[in-house]
């Protein structure tokens, strides 16, 4: 293990992991990328395309090549930066995209055929026969092409949200972010400080260069513990902001457990909603690289990333021999000056500039460039051109500096276009972007850290004086000040391939082929030649490409194009993005006020919505499910039946005009409704069609109870509202909702009356006393207040009675008790459904959004006595003269079904578009008719009563002869509700 | 005494309680509760009715603002009683309609202050909490379900709920307790 001295690495512990098995030591402090490196380990991946080895590029979010699967089973998780990967003992890493062993990886036959697949090859080459796309040509293509696999188990852990407000978010907290924040901080602001590494300080932590004439970590360090001490200043570390979204809200993923072996019973990461009302953009800046021929050896490196393993993780980057930089600014002597003063040796700074001086006792080749590399699994040395010549020089790794390019992304996430700067060399935060965002430090091109920390303080006294507060003075702590004076130069031309797109395996050729077929804008540009796709989008691509692309065509870098970014800023998991619970808590449940009785009689349940409604009781011996629902059907139409229907939606109406509100939102009328009476009524669209049924009863002369069905209870509700506060603000009208607070049951069949007659109190329940269509407050069981309606959906003598909430298990459990010697039955959905489709009522599957009132037979329903939403446009043309009518069918052969959904069509009619006759809508075995029956609108049905018809369903080859009938199988005169 | 054997919103017959860390989650089922909404041109009555956002005790009842006129007047002790009896005759010029069954209440305590309560919250529901001291109510989402919060007190939140949701919302508010819990 290769260790220099100093770093911010605890060497009192060590902690050991694997890397394809292999194990290793590390320290605390360390990424998997530093530990790796410390062990002398360069190649960790195969590319992309090419199967070509790969090392560690990059030290921090931007790492385009060292992508591995972190973990075992279940929470292996693929494409992990090892140098985002915060090491802890026992860490688990493998290395991805080949086939056999990572230093012989048999794929890397792809590097030899290159030439075939050079950018958009498959575009072009897998056109035919076009059958083979999908079962052979895509599935290899995948399977030699790609990153990590996925384990396909469910994942273990959880993850959660959470709400933060505040004056001020700061994005990073390096020089730039920390003098922000403490800037905000102490003028009392509420401050969210985020940054996605592990340590405050950003690229402070990087560098050697002094603050106040000590190391920069004092000042970090310093400037922490007054943060933390200031109760308006929230820190998060291991938190990537990675979108700006509307309003001032920011996404962030908090890795909470990610550094740890496994969460225990913490969350593994939280999504962050942070509301800011202005934010600070301190970023920083991604280094570029040059792209010279063959410079994706492991070994070959960004300088600035060079020198922080070095002085952070106090690891060195060539373990085979010296190093050397190429470079064409003056960051990348920085690199050597900083790497021989830990003692690594510096075989030469190349420099492509002309003139050019060491800053150090190292050897510069000014006006040089590298021009080719050597090194199967790692660089062993560099071809370099200089103006005495060509030379080769061996190295054990190469640092490469092209500049700087400002993490811009957030600042361009509302299409804030970056702008170019040519001073600078680089795209910098434009105009555009997220409202109350402001750039600070090296994202801002204020790079250096004397330029950083004031611009920081500068962004920090601007939000600040947006929101109306005082900024205090800040003393800044002493910097060296530095430039970088890089020069302009994208790339080393030659004939070999030099990438520039490590990540995607793109290359200069690459982008000089997209020229030549034309794919020119940089849209085109990335999408034929994948160039800034994955997981890192090309954080180290992106404008090199682009400079290599005006190159070509001879325009300026900002006549070309710019490069702009969508979140997410880092990839960021599904499992944190949908957060909360899966399995049975995926989404909140409505339990029935019955719902432990129904499940202590072996109820199966079904969602109806939210709710969780009895579909039916399964009594001992009964092996299918129609079996109980046959039951429950006879029974309740012999006997008794009793069924939870709280979940239709109640609406409580009260006030002076609530009767004529309510003709208003019904097609028929309410106001006429005398008091203790129900009617059943209807409720249109706007634009003329059905909206919903249900009944309306009126419990005194300004008191209105109104019910709707489960699926619209929500939207009714909300209907109704809009029509009180926006469209008749004048009229005196009340409205809640009363759904959950009672329960409602609904008590059915030829001994209903007897049944109930045993639970209230003293209430006359004859027919004269409370005819069909009644309704009453009274009481049951001893005085529990309840409201009684008589009712039915069945057909049968019914009605519906209500107590709150909280009775309603008792209540049913009482029912069940006294009506034993009745016969009563608890019944479900699917033999509510049976028998409201026997007695030809309808519900969703008739109430489709394109059912009229006529189509159900209900016109003279929408009254021309007064207006109600929706009445005129129902009678406008098209709409009024639909002549489907809802009808009755039963298969000519009783052993035949009726299918839901089947078209209806002429008998020996050619079953087509043009002689469609109609659908069926709803269907069932009908225990009383004996056979399947169905509902159905039919063409001038009510006119076709006895005609035989064909019920076909082409799809699957299905044609039954059916006749048609009166929807009413059940007691069509209606003597059995009025008994 | 009633014949029938009442039910607590989790199913029950007893109300329950979770403790994790420093929060009690209690659940309160003897609390009725009622809708008020002032009729058309009628003054409001002589009860403590809170501007929007806020809640407010009174001599046996509390209330928080749910809309324009409108009002929930929570009744402790009341739950088992028709409440419009006993609050129609202080509340001339109202509509009031029985909600107590229509909701659940449960009452959130921390033994650590306004900490806690704030740390759960920050979890739970997207508010400013700057406007969420004690005195303060509105209405707000827990997990896609829809509930009013009261700020009782520094150390005290109540949640109510729709009752039907009443076990999911409370696996959420203990999950959010445990998760809590766990990050010390």
């Amino acid at each position: 293990m290769t260790r220099l001295t100093g770093g911010l690495i605890d060497r009192s512990q060590s902690l050991s992991f694997t890397f394809d098995g292999t194990r290793y030591t590390g320290h605390p402090g360390d990424t998997l990328a530093s530990a790796l490196l410390a062990n002398g380990v360069r190649l960790v991946g195969r590319s992309f395309k090419y199967h070509r080895p790969r090392g560690i590029v990059a030290a921090g979010s931007e790492e385009p090549n060292a992508m591995v699967t972190l973990r075992e089973g279940a929470r292996a998780e693929p494409n992990t930066r090892a140098t985002m990967a915060e090491l802890f003992d026992g860490l688990s890493a493998r290395s991805q995209n080949h086939v056999g062993p990572l230093s012989f990886d048999m794929l890397a036959v792809n590097d030899l055929l290159s030439p075939f697949f050079a950018a958009g090859f498959y575009y072009k080459t897998f056109m035919w026969p076009r059958a083979f796309w999908e079962k052979l040509y895509e599935p290899a293509i995948r399977r030699a092409a790609g990153l990590g696999a996925l384990s396909e188990q469910a994942d273990p852990d959880a993850y959660d949200r959470g709400f933060l407000h505040c004056d001020l978010l700061i994005i990073g907290a390096g020089a730039a972010g920390l003098t922000a924040a403490l800037t905000a901080g102490r003028a009392g602001a509420r401050v969210v400080l985020a940054d996605e590494d592990f340590r405050l300080g950003g690229r402070l932590m990087a560098e050697s260069d002094l603050l106040d004439h000590a190391p920069a970590t004092q000042w970090i360090a310093s400037v922490e513990a007054e943060l933390r001490a200031l109760p308006n200043v929230r820190i998060l570390p291991r938190t990537t902001v990675f979108g700006a979204y509307d309003h001032g809200i920011y996404g962030a993923v908090e890795r909470v457990a990610d550094h740890l072996p496994t969460p225990g019973t913490l969350v593994r990461q939280t999504l962050w909603r942070i509301t800011a009302k202005r934010a600070v953009l301190a970023a920083g800046a991604t280094e570029r690289h040059i792209p010279f021929a063959d410079n994706d050896r492991p070994g070959v490196m960004l300088a600035g990333a060079m020198r922080a393993y070095a002085n952070r993780w106090a690891t060195a980057p060539g373990t085979k021999g010296p190093v050397a930089i190429f470079t064409n600014n003056d960051d990348g002597h920085r690199t050597a000056v900083d790497l021989m003063a830990k003692g690594v040796p510096i075989a030469a700074v190349i420099d492509a500039r002309a003139r050019s001086e060491a800053q150090g006792d190292y050897r510069v080749i000014a006006g040089g460039m590298v021009t080719g590399t050597r090194g199967r699994l790692g660089l062993r040395s560099i071809a370099v051109q200089h103006s005495g010549g060509s030379e080769s020089l061996s190295v054990g790794a190469l640092g490469v500096s092209g500049g700087w390019n400002p993490n811009v992304h957030l600042a361009s996430h509302h299409r804030g276009r970056p702008v170019w700067d040519e001073a600078r060399l680089a795209f910098l935060p434009g105009q555009g972007g997220p409202g109350g965002l402001i750039a600070a430090g090296a994202c801002a091109g204020q790079g250096s850290t004397v330029d950083a920390l004031a611009d920081g303080h500068r962004a920090a006294v601007q939000a600040l004086a947006d929101l109306g507060l005082t900024a205090p003075a800040l003393a800044l702590p002493h910097a060296h000040p530095r430039a970088e004076n890089t020069a302009p130069i994208w790339h080393v031309p030659g004939k070999r391939r030099a990438w520039v797109d490590f990540q995607n395996d793109v290359t200069v050729k690459d982008i000089a082929l997209a020229h030549q077929e034309n794919m020119r804008p940089v849209e085109h540009l990335k999408r034929w030649t994948t160039l800034g796709m994955a997981t890192d989008q090309g954080k180290t691509a992106n404008v090199t490409a682009l400079a290599v692309m005006a190159e070509l065509t001879g325009k300026s870098i900002p006549q070309t194009g710019t490069t702009i970014f969508r979140p997410p800023y880092t990839g960021v998991s599904l499992g944190v993005l949908g957060g909360g619970d899966t399995g049975t808590n995926f989404r909140p449940r409505r339990l029935t006020p019955t719902h432990t009785w129904a499940k202590a009689q072996g109820a199966v349940f079904v969602e109806v919505g939210p709710w969780m409604r009895a579909q039916y009781f399964v009594r001992p011996g009964e092996t299918y499910w129609r079996q109980s629902v046959d039951r429950e059907v006879l029974a309740v139409r012999s006997g008794v039946g009793l069924c939870d229907v709280t979940t239709l939606g109640k609406i409580d109406v009260q006030g002076a005009d609530a009767g004529l509100f309510l003709d208003r939102v019904y097609a028929n009328a309410m106001a006429s409704l005398k008091v203790g009476m129900v009617r059943y009524g209807l409720m249109l669209r706007e634009d003329g069609t059905l909206y919903d049924d249900g009944t309306c009863a009126r419990l005194a002369e300004d008191h209105y109870v109104v019910t709707t069905t489960t699926a619209n209870a929500g939207p009714v509700y909300a209907q109704m509202e809009f029509a009180r506060q926006c469209l008749w603000p004048d009229l005196d009208v009340q409205l809640i909702s009363t759904t959950d607070a009672w329960a409602q049951i609904a008590v059915a069949g030829p001994k209903a009356r007897a049944l109930l007659e045993r639970v209230v109190d003293g209430f006359d329940l004859s027919n004269e006393a409370f005819p069909f269509m009644a309704c009453a407050p009274l009481t049951v069981c001893g005085g529990t207040r309840a409201r009684l309606f008589r009712i039915s959906f069945s057909g049968e003598l019914a009605y519906e009675l209500a107590v709150p909430a909280r009775y309603g298990n008792a209540l049913m459990a009482r029912l069940m008790e006294l009506g034993a010697d009745l016969g009563a039955t608890p019944y479900g959905t699917e033999a509510l459904g049976v028998m409201r489709i026997e007695k030809g009522h309808a519900a969703g599957a008739e109430l489709t959004g394109q059912t009229t009132a006529q189509m159900l037979g209900l016109g003279k329903m929408v009254s021309k006595k007064k207006d109600a939403i929706g009445a005129v446009m129902s009678r406008r043309g098209g709409l009024g003269d639909d002549s489907r009518r809802l009808v009755g069918l039963v298969p000519l052969d009783a052993s035949h079904t009726v299918t839901p959904g089947a078209h209806l069509f002429t008998a020996g009619a050619h079953p087509s578009m043009d002689s469609d006759q109609g659908w069926v809508t709803s269907a069932a075995y009908s225990p009383h008719v004996g056979s399947s029956i169905g509902l159905a609108f039919l063409e001038r049905g009510d006119e076709r009563m006895g005609e035989v018809i064909t019920a076909a369903n082409p799809l699957q080859g299905q044609s039954v002869a059916v006749k048609v009938v009166s929807a009413h199988f059940v007691d069509p005169e209606g003597g059995r509700l009025r008994a | 005494m009633l014949d029938l054997i009442p039910l607590c919103a989790l199913g029950a017959t007893t109300p329950q309680e979770f403790r994790q860390g420093a929060l009690t989650l209690t659940e309160m089922p003897e609390t009725g509760l009622v809708s008020l909404t002032l009729q058309r041109g009628a003054a409001r009555p002589a009860l403590d009715l809170p501007e929007p956002g806020f809640w407010a005790a009174g001599a046996g009842h509390a209330a928080f603002w749910t809309g324009p006129g409108q009002w929930f007047i929570e009744l402790p002790g009341r739950a088992q009683e028709d409440p419009i009896p006993f609050l129609a005759p202080q509340a001339p010029g109202c509509s009031l309609t029985e909600q107590t069954d229509g909701w659940v209440l449960f009452e959130l305590q921390s033994s650590q202050g306004a900490e806690a309560i704030e740390a759960f919250l920050e979890h739970a529901v997207n508010l400013d909490l700057c406007k969420m001291g004690p005195g303060r109510a509105t209405r707000s989402v827990i997990e896609h379900m829809g509930v009013y919060l009261l700020r009782r007190s520094d150390d005290r939140l109540a949640i109510w709920g729709m009752r039907s949701a009443a076990e999911s919302l409370w696996h959420a508010l203990t999950t959010l307790a445990r998760r809590q819990s766990a990050r010390g």
